[in-house]
């Protein structure tokens, strides 16, 4: 049975409406663990007062942030699926449902790049991602908004030839020069090698990567750690007045390429907002966070 | 009413006189009562910003006033505008206008998250003027402190952008992370990675190294 143009835009709906107002289990666990090891009285205060916030959030429907940023989709489609009617319409279609629908009603922020003019809808949005799942008989999408609090420090440079250590003293200017503005404590990701645009697209999908998870390769993985313990000797700390949380995660993934080697970075804020559902080959649907 | 989780924080009623905001030291922490006016939106700021070069009028009162970026949506209740929701915006977009509107409507405090700039942190030293950084993200507690809209200016713009002015009951917490005297916690911050930033470097190499040798000699 093909997957329709109607269940994907419920589910495009959907993932947008909850990731605005749950912040994911990962991060929540993440939070308590930053909190039992923060030494600084005034961050604590503020991790205690995020994870209320947050459970607030989930338990009374509200939105975590007011700013509920513009989706993005990222989406992966078994190769043995059919699909029926126009699915790239349906994500258009359900971000309106859910403009329409929700409650309290989002604000409008989708922006025009060059006059700065608001509305709820806009070239090109949704931003959404497709790729294959070979062998798959299902298809899953992650959706994850993003706005300017942590999207404008995000930032990219194409190297030759680079050492680790310059790549790695590079994220370090990167978490410097975004300093106490991301609301943190942040997820960053890091996407290294291949092409400019395959680089920052590493970069976003390893943000939404677990917390707690790992490269599966031990260098990279080594190098995951390495940096997170870095990120949080800045002293930035929670929402950026000082402390020992300033990242929650460092995520880190590459790519082969040539000589020239484009590394990039990115943040989440705190709430991490992201869910994830698997439509399957009988239309079912499951919510996987 | 004081929240459950914040049980022992202090409480100011805003606006501050200035010497109320030259009594402030960095790192206190307040919930917040009485009126602030708040807007998200650069157009605002943009016509502050004229109105005060040219001599234009206002549509609300800002002189000696609070002044947060923060967003905001509210619903009609019985007549009066309650908050579906309040929170803090990132303060450094507004860098460019904000030493002006500071030092023209002699603001005594300003409130958002992330901080400003150098020329802000002058302009509020000189008129005596704190800033209030407030949580980001934590909307469904921090709204809890947005009691009521009582009225908006420039409705021509989207709602997050009009000058809007809200009775305050309990907002916070509001860290001050720049004080009336010059003082920036942002600047300090910032300046102490800096300095940090060549051992942090360092153990970077150092660990690099052990996680090289541990797994053995390299190929090519």
């Amino acid at each position: 049975m093909p997957i329709s143009y109607e269940i994907v835009r419920q589910v495009a709906r959907d993932l947008y409406g909850w990731s605005l107002k749950k912040v994911p289990d990962d991060t929540l666990a993440a939070l308590a663990e930053a909190r039992r090891r923060e030494t600084h009285p005034a961050s604590q205060r503020t991790l205690d007062f995020m994870q209320a916030a947050a459970r607030k959030a989930e338990q009374e429907g509200r939105h975590a942030c007011s700013d509920a940023g513009f989706p993005t989709y990222f989406v992966k489609i078994g190769t043995r699926l059919t699909l029926e009617g126009d699915i790239r319409r349906a994500f258009v279609d359900g971000f309106a449902d859910l403009v329409e629908t929700i409650e309290p009603p989002i604000l409008k922020f989708i922006t025009h790049p060059l006059t700065l003019e608001r509305s709820y809808m806009g070239k090109d949005m949704p931003i959404v991602s497709f790729d294959v799942a070979d062998g798959a008989d299902y298809m899953d999408i992650v959706c994850s908004p993003k706005a300017l609090g942590s999207g404008r420090w995000a930032d990219l440079k194409v190297f030759s030839y680079p050492t680790i250590a310059e790549i790695e003293a590079y994220i370090m200017e990167c978490v410097l020069e975004a300093g106490s503005q991301h609301c943190p404590p942040v997820v960053i990701g890091v996407g290294i090698g291949g092409s400019f645009d395959n680089a920052a697209k590493l970069a976003k999908l390893s943000t939404l990567r677990k917390i707690g998870t790992h490269h599966p390769e031990p260098m990279v993985a080594d190098m995951e750690k390495r940096l997170l313990d870095a990120v949080n000797k800045t002293g930035f700390g929670p929402m950026g007045t000082g402390g020992d949380t300033t990242a929650l995660a460092v995520h880190i993934d590459y790519s082969h390429g040539h000589g020239f080697v484009p590394v990039a970075v990115c943040f989440n804020c705190w709430i991490n907002r992201r869910t994830a559902a698997r439509i399957h080959h009988d239309n079912r649907v499951e919510r996987l966070e | 009413m004081s929240e459950p989780h914040l049980p022992d924080l202090p409480r100011l009623t805003l606006p501050l006189t200035p010497e109320q905001a030259r009594s402030l030291k960095l790192g206190d922490t307040v919930l917040l009562d009485g009126v602030v006016s708040m807007t998200a939106g650069l157009p605002v700021h943009q016509r502050i910003a004229e109105a005060l070069a040219h001599g234009g009028e206002l549509p609300l009162p800002l002189e000696e006033s609070a002044f947060f970026h923060m967003g905001s949506s509210c619903r009609q209740d019985g007549g009066r505008w309650i908050p579906n929701y309040v929170n803090p915006t990132t303060s450094s977009r507004f860098d460019a206008y904000m030493p002006a509107l500071i030092r023209g409507l002699r603001l005594t405090s300003v409130g958002g998250k992330g901080g400003m700039g150098a020329a802000c942190v002058e302009a509020m030293r000189e008129v005596g003027c704190v800033y209030f950084s407030l949580p980001g993200g934590a909307s469904p507690l921090l709204s809890e402190g947005a009691a009521e809209r009582l009225e908006t200016g420039w409705d021509d713009l989207i709602e997050q952008f009009r000058l809007s002015r809200f009775r305050l009951s309990g907002l916070g917490p509001a860290t001050v992370a720049i004080d009336a005297h010059g003082n920036s916690m942002y600047a300090n911050l910032q300046r102490r990675a800096r300095e940090r930033l060549p051992d942090i470097l360092k153990e970077l190499d150092e660990r690099r190294q052990q996680a090289s040798n541990a797994s053995g000699p390299a190929a090519g």
